[in-house]
Order: structure tokens, then C-alpha cells, then sequence
């Protein structure tokens, strides 16, 4: 028999769901925004550590991102589906992905609000989180994402400017 | 589990591992390694290339140049703790050097390393953000120069920028007048701080505080200077009641770690309860007192 391909047994390992939630606000059109947000090019860049980002289908893609924060970092790759689309507010992401330090599943809602010229992002969603990252790095995780999604929206700013 | 394969290259010069710094983007430098390997071997870091700098003597010292105490990246905690010269001059780094981990850790892991790396729970931030320590870095462009107070960022994350290599820590040595303290609850299983407080107290006349410098490590995403503790000792005689008041502002506007070990409301409470012992050890080892 086979030694199975992941022979460190991560999978087996705990998980832990975590909520993540936040809003942001950005002096955007919301209809602006909201292209931004659906365009793969835009997020391969605004994405922190991406460094691939294909579509297999219409709003599937696959990616593959470097995620991490200091010396605490892995390769991630999975998938990004995005779903019930209701153009210019509101969206769903569903990310998959596995990598050395574990994997990640979640979804999350995308809510954009107009506000006289200025676009307020709601984003609410849950993440599970398995392997040695979620066994030994849960105050890891919770800054990560943090720092993730304080990155990704300045970068979203810039491209919003630049265009 | 074991790493991740990787290539490992052992740089002569600081000069050469920096060369190999900028040809391989996602190297790691290696110092001690005992804040490194661990993560490694559970496949938390997956360097593709190791840059060995533990064989450069010259990145190993301690000495006083130009009134100030100048200390190579390389220096192990062990060379820190046993060191005469800054039990004399500078004691907070002895002392807190003498809590980190335990004896083989003390004598592999580096000051440099660690404060790169920035454990939050680390031991070496907090001393040197209660130091006003200047972090000496270098890189193919020349070096700079990072206060203390600049370079811890976030959680891991320091001021560093890929291609730089941590040199030097340099710190003024202390007075007669001053007084200083590192105290710790140490997590029982990895010695780790739970809590972590580092005071140095320059006092003027008889109990009057002239200066507080506070940093606590061990409960949020990073070490920080508890200014609010700070601004409510500064100028103030050191009694019971002002010290009691000035650590119930240990927690002030930072986010505090909660996990199975301490909850973050019981972290909060050992913040004050060790910031309080810190600035007593600190007064009880002023020289002139």
C-alpha cells in the first residue's frame, strides 16, 4: 500500500473555525468597486502573496498564493469561486486551499454600500482552518487575516486610483 | 515532522551572506536557529535556501565604543547573560537573557536572531524597547540605523526589509541613578513568556521618577512600551498609590491575546501584576539608592 501522498497527516489534525468580519471604506463608485472586486487581474495583484491567479470557468479560478506573516510562511493552492452575484452590492467568495502548514476553507459576503460617491465594503464570513497551523498558530491565524485584509484593501485603493 | 528539503550555504562574511541574501529572494538567514528550525521541522516555514552566518566571528561581541554598549547580532544569550562587562553597565540584559528558554537554547540563540524574528512572546523585544535600543541593519546598499521604538511592527513583522541583515544592537549604559528589571511568568511547558516586563527607572531626587521606560512582551500580537504607564510615573514621587494607579494602565489601548492557557482578561491582570514587580526590582537595584 501506498504511503498516502500528505504523509505528515495534517488533515487529521484540529480545526477551528474563526469569523472574520470587517468593513472599508473607499471614495469609489460603488458600480467602480464592485468591478474591481470581480476582476482576476485586479485581485491577482491586490491579493497579498499571490502569485497566481487562472480561471477555470466563469468566476472559478485556481490560485496559488504565498501566505504567512515573518518567518511563518507556506505556499497555499486551491480554488476562488465567486457566487451569488448581485451587481454593484453584493457577492460571495468560496476559497479552498492546502498548503505546507495546512488548509483553509470559508466564504465570505461581500456587502457594498453607496454613500454619496463613496463605496462602504461589509465583508462577514467564516473560515475553517486545519493542520499544524490551526494546532499551533491560532494567534497566528487571527493577526494574519487581520494583516491580509488591512494589505488587500490598501492595494485596492491604489488600483482603484490608478485606473 | 522533519523541513521541507532546502538548500543550506554557510556565508564567510557578512558581506557574502548578504550577497546570497539578494540572489535568493526567499532565503532565510540562519543565526541560532531556535526560533527558526522548530518552525521548520513543523513545516510553519518552508525555506527553500538556508544562509548559514553562524561562523562569522566577527559578528560576536560586546563592547563599549563611544559611550554607548555595542553588541554583535551573533552574540549568543548565554555570552549576554555571563557577560561582567553588563552586569556592570547595562544589567537589564543579563537578566533578561539568564529567562530565556533554557540552558541549550541560551547557548545557540542569538540576540540578533531573536529580535529579527520577534516572537511575541519573546524575551529580547521587550528589553530592548525599554532600552531605547538602536537596531544597526545591513544590506548590499550601505547600513541603517532603526529604533527600537520603529521596529517592531506587527506579529513576526519587524522594520526589516527583504535583503537586510540584522548587525548590531546599541544601547547607553546605565547610571547610577538608574534602575533596572526584567520579569517574566514563564509558561510551564515552553518557557515562553506568559507575561514579560521590562523597566528601567532613572530616578532625580529621592523617590521622584525622572524617567520610566516600560515594555511588555508575552500577551499581544508584539512587545510594546507601555506609554500610559510611563506618562503616570514620569515626575511622580514612587509610592504605593502612584505606582498601584500608573500599572492599571499596563493594558491601555492593546489588543490582548487569549488562549487555552490564559485568557486574555486573566493576561490583562498579569500585566499589571508583573508591571508592578518590575518597577519594584527596578527601584530596589538603582546603585545610588
Amino acid at each position: 500500500m501506498d504511503p498516502p501522498a500528505n504523509a505528515g497527516g495534517t488533515d487529521l489534525i484540529t480545526c477551528g473555525t474563526m469569523k472574520v468580519e470587517g468593513t472599508h471604506e473607499l471614495h469609489v463608485l460603488r458600480e467602480r468597486v464592485y468591478a474591481l472586486l470581480i476582476d482576476p487581474e485586479v485581485l491577482r495583484r491586490c491579493i497579498p502573496g499571490c502569485e497566481a491567479l487562472e480561471e477555470t470557468q466563469e468566476h472559478s479560478y485556481t490560485a496559488t498564493i504565498k501566505a504567512g506573516v515573518g518567518a511563518i510562511k507556506g505556499t497555499f493552492k486551491g480554488s476562488v469561486h465567486l457566487e451569488d452575484m448581485r451587481p454593484p452590492e453584493h457577492y460571495r467568495i468560496v476559497v479552498e486551499a492546502r498548503g505546507g502548514p495546512g488548509f483553509v476553507k470559508g466564504s465570505g459576503d461581500f456587502d457594498l454600500e453607496d454613500q454619496d460617491g463613496t463605496t462602504l465594503i461589509k465583508y462577514a464570513g467564516e473560515m475553517q482552518v486545519g493542520g499544524t497551523i490551526a494546532a499551533v498558530g491560532q494567534r497566528m491565524i487571527q493577526a494574519a487575516a487581520k494583516m491580509t485584509a488591512s494589505q488587500f484593501f490598501s492595494r485596492l485603493e491604489t488600483e482603484a486610483k490608478d485606473h | 515532522m522533519i523541513p521541507t528539503e532546502f538548500d543550506y550555504v554557510r556565508a564567510g562574511t557578512l558581506d557574502e551572506a548578504l550577497s546570497l541574501l539578494a540572489q535568493n529572494e526567499d532565503a532565510k538567514i540562519l543565526a541560532g536557529g531556535h526560533s527558526l528550525i522548530p518552525a521548520m521541522k513543523l513545516r510553519l516555514a518552508a525555506p527553500p535556501m538556508l544562509i548559514d552566518i553562524g561562523r562569522i566571528k566577527d559578528l560576536s561581541y560586546i563592547r563599549e565604543e563611544n559611550g554607548q554598549i555595542r553588541i554583535g547580532a551573533m552574540t549568543t544569550h548565554y555570552e549576554i547573560e555571563s557577560s561582567d562587562l553588563l552586569k556592570e553597565i547595562c544589567p537589564l540584559l543579563p537578566e533578561c537573557a539568564s529567562h530565556i528558554g533554557d540552558v541549550q537554547v541560551r547557548n545557540k540563540g542569538t540576540i540578533g536572531g531573536s529580535v529579527a524574528h520577534s516572537d511575541p512572546a519573546g524575551d529580547w523585544p521587550a528589553a530592548v524597547i525599554a532600552l531605547n535600543a538602536d537596531v544597526v541593519v545591513a544590506s548590499k546598499n550601505g547600513e541603517r540605523t532603526i529604533k527600537a521604538d520603529d521596529f517592531f511592527i506587527d506579529l513576526l513583522t519587524t522594520a526589516l526589509e527583504p535583503g537586510e541583515i540584522l548587525r548590531e544592537i546599541r544601547v547607553n549604559k546605565s547610571n547610577s541613578r538608574t534602575g533596572q528589571a526584567y520579569v517574566k511568568m514563564h509558561h510551564p511547558a515552553s518557557g515562553f513568556a506568559v507575561v514579560g516586563v521590562a523597566a528601567s527607572l532613572t530616578l532625580g531626587g529621592d523617590t521622584t521618577c525622572e524617567r520610566a521606560s516600560i515594555a511588555i512582551t508575552g500577551v499581544s500580537s508584539k512587545a510594546y512600551r507601555a506609554t500610559a504607564v510611563e506618562s503616570a510615573l514620569t515626575g511622580k514621587s514612587l509610592d504605593w498609590q502612584t505606582i498601584a494607579d500608573a500599572v492599571s494602565h499596563a493594558s491601555d489601548g492593546v489588543d490582548f491575546n487569549g488562549d487555552l492557557f490564559a485568557s486574555a482578561d486573566y493576561r490583562r491582570h498579569l500585566a499589571e501584576v508583573y508591571t508592578k514587580r518590575a518597577i519594584a526590582a527596578a527601584m530596589k537595584s538603582v546603585p545610588s539608592a
